[in-house]
């Protein structure tokens, strides 16, 4: 993700990549040259605040990595971006949560999901009426495993315990989302595959069923079980309509490209945007835009501490066979 | 060949209609009338099909059938299945959901085995193309372990006595659970051991449900889940669908078993609808019933016993959503 990031604060207006930190010297020296920033290892963050003063962190470090940044960032009193979900645990959260409070640092969570143009306008529909009162959703947010060719050691992504598995580092998005758009949960019941070993480090798959305190009913699919291709859809029905997308559907441009034999080749869809809708240029332009004019930025530390709540429910509801019920 | 004499008792269920077609097609079979409370409704279908109205089930179980379909409403399935098996029929074929009570589709399984008369449930499914290939597919071992499945069966609100909960015995959940609990268990060869749902009423605010989002629980910690809602809107291009996500340990299939349509832009009705040309399921599902009534092995068609074990994963959903909690399945 930190690549993903790094390649749009160059369109950020009002802000410039200063320092790039990264676990791996020679990924931050590459990255930080192509963007005319310092370069800094792991255990320089305080050189790199020290030297390059930035105003904003960035932080897209593995999950259980955030908390420690976020809490070193808040001490040094500088605003912090940081990618999702919030922690692994609800005690970190609660740390987080801690240092976002005691510092009083402007924070916001790269819950991008809202930023995407198909969430976006669905909310815009929904918000205005046009399928009536919500009443059932279905979203699916389906792939392969991260790191195909990494072992469980090498990818913490595949690694449960850092990561969470699809539900806490995948699916986290449309909890998010769901949240967002429809009001507090009241209720989680999941099944899923993440915490066993059979499947570990090749498969993961989750469908979660969620129940909102506005009575709406949501169902999530979450898939790294999926060869081939990234595949997101959703269905909302109201009491006056329904809306679904389906990004296998809205593909505008599909390339493909012949191989040398009969029938070998590579078909590749895409969804093009101009760059100033990609979501993740909005989401940075939205954190700096909300620091420049002294507005709350638009996703809190509380928003994400809630969607991560939501995760970690489900995976206790996957290891436990129970409801888990919200106060 | 000998033609075998069928009747059908009540055409409350809509899907009488292509039975009795299906019967009426079917070249060692003879539909030799139709039972129906309502004497317009009976006439008129008779009518339909070129064969002969009775006014009272008794009067066509009078007729020395060799096999009975059962279309009523879900709750007079018991009485009805129960009046043909005392009839002495060979075979009956009973409309889905089987009974609205585990307890009378035990009742009916025992009545039908007690007289030596076979009981099949009208699971039409089964006899999908795009099912069989699936099925063959992950039978032949093309995904490996099957770890779970991900099903929906929606539809759009059916009316009439659907949503009189005193006739169906319930809503969304007892109408559009049965089909795909049948096709997991028959894909899966095995038993359903639990059920959590989520039940709710928020499309058309009635007494009855319209969503049902159940998760079952298989033996072997296999998982499913299933969307039984009548969700679809009144403009939606077509009824529903029945689909099915196969998650195994070497990859997915992807059912969508209505997705072979042309669609149509009408102008005349001011929305454009799906038209189905995929292979039809009435006519296999009877000619396995017509196997059954001359006493020949069916082993596609669903028993009483299957159609008791899919009923029972509807009556749980129930049950889990009146306790907030998962609830077991003893089967």
């Amino acid at each position: 993700m930190g690549r993903a990031h790094a390649s749009q604060w160059p369109q950020v207006s009002g802000a410039k990549m200063v320092g790039v930190l990264d676990c791996s010297m020679e990924k931050s020296k590459e990255v930080a040259d192509y963007h005319g920033a310092a370069a800094y290892e792991f255990d320089e963050f305080d050189a790199m605040v020290r030297e390059t003063k930035p105003d904003i962190i960035d932080i897209c470090t593995p999950t259980p990595a955030h908390r420690p940044y976020v809490e070193r960032a808040a001490a040094a009193g500088i605003a912090v971006f940081c990618e999702k979900p919030l922690a692994r645990t609800l005690a970190d959260c609660d740390a987080v949560v801690a240092a976002v409070e005691r510092t009083g640092i402007p924070f916001m969570a790269g819950h991008v999901l809202r930023f995407f143009p198909e969430y976006a306008s669905a909310k815009r529909l929904i918000d205005s009426g046009a399928i009536g009162k919500p009443a059932a959703v279905r979203m699916a947010r389906m792939a392969g495993m991260p790191d195909p060719n990494k072992s469980i050691a090498e990818s913490w992504y595949k690694d449960p315990g850092q990561s969470g598995g699809v539900l806490l580092d995948m699916i986290i998005h449309d909890f998010d989302w769901l949240r967002y758009t429809f009001g507090p949960v009241s209720r989680v019941f999941a099944k899923g595959v993440y915490t066993n070993p059979k499947y570990a480090g090749t498969l993961d798959y989750s469908l979660v069923t969620l129940r909102f305190e506005s009575g709406v009913v949501a169902h999530v699919t979450g898939s790294w079980a999926h060869p081939g291709g990234f595949h997101t859809s959703f269905e909302i029905v109201g009491d006056a309509g329904m809306i679904e997308h389906d990004n296998a559907r809205s593909a505008a441009l599909t390339v493909a490209l012949r191989g040398t034999g009969m029938n070998t080749g590579v078909v590749v869809p895409e969804s093009p945007q101009i760059p100033e809708e990609n979501p993740y240029y909005m989401e940075l332009q939205a954190f700096v835009d909300a620091l420049k004019e002294g507005r709350t930025p638009p996703i809190t530390v509380y928003d994400a501490y809630e969607a991560t709540r939501i995760g970690i429910a489900a995976l206790t509801s996957i290891e436990t066979g129970k409801v888990i019920k919200f106060q | 060949m000998s033609s075998f004499k069928i009747g059908i008792i009540s055409f409350a269920h809509m899907h009488a209609w292509s039975y009795a077609d299906a019967v009426v097609n079917h070249s060692g079979a003879t539909l030799i009338g139709i039972a129906d409370p309502d004497p317009k409704r009976g006439a008129e279908m008779a009518g339909q099909h070129k064969t002969e109205y009775y006014p009272s089930t008794e009067a066509l179980l009078a007729q020395g059938l060799d096999g009975v379909i059962v279309c009523s409403e879900n709750i007079n399935h018991r009485r009805d299945v129960e009046l043909a098996a005392a009839a002495g029929v060979k075979a009956i074929l009973c409309e889905k959901p089987l009974a609205t009570t585990v307890e009378d589709a035990r009742a009916m399984v025992d009545a039908c085995a007690k007289r030596g008369v076979k009981l099949a449930t009208a699971f039409p499914c089964r006899y999908s193309a795009p099912y069989q290939r699936l099925r063959q597919q992950v039978q032949g071992g093309a995904i490996g372990d099957v770890i779970a499945i991900r099903g929906t069966n929606h539809g759009s609100l059916p009316g009439g006595w659907f949503t009189d909960k005193a006739l169906s015995g319930g809503g969304a959940v007892i109408d559009h659970t049965v089909h795909v609990a049948d096709l997991n268990r028959w894909l899966l060869g095995k038993e359903a051991t639990e059920v959590y749902a989520e039940i709710g009423s928020g499309i058309y605010h009635q007494e009855w449900d319209d969503t049902g989002f159940l998760t079952i629980e298989y033996q072997d910690g296999v998982f499913a889940t299933l969307d039984t809602s009548w969700s679809r809107p009144k403009t939606y291009p077509t009824w529903g669908d029945v689909t099915m996500q196969v998650v195994g340990t070497g990859g997915v299939i992807d059912l969508d078993m209505f997705a072979q349509n042309v669609v149509h832009y009408d102008d005349k009705a001011g929305r454009a609808s799906w038209v189905n040309w995929g292979s039809g399921t009435d006519a296999g599902l009877i000619a396995d019933f017509i196997r059954l009534v001359g006493g020949q092995d069916a082993p596609n068609l669903a028993t009483g016993e299957d159609g008791l074990q899919a009923l029972a994963v509807a009556v749980a959903a129930y049950r889990s959503a009146d306790e907030g909690q998962p609830v077991s399945i003893a089967s």
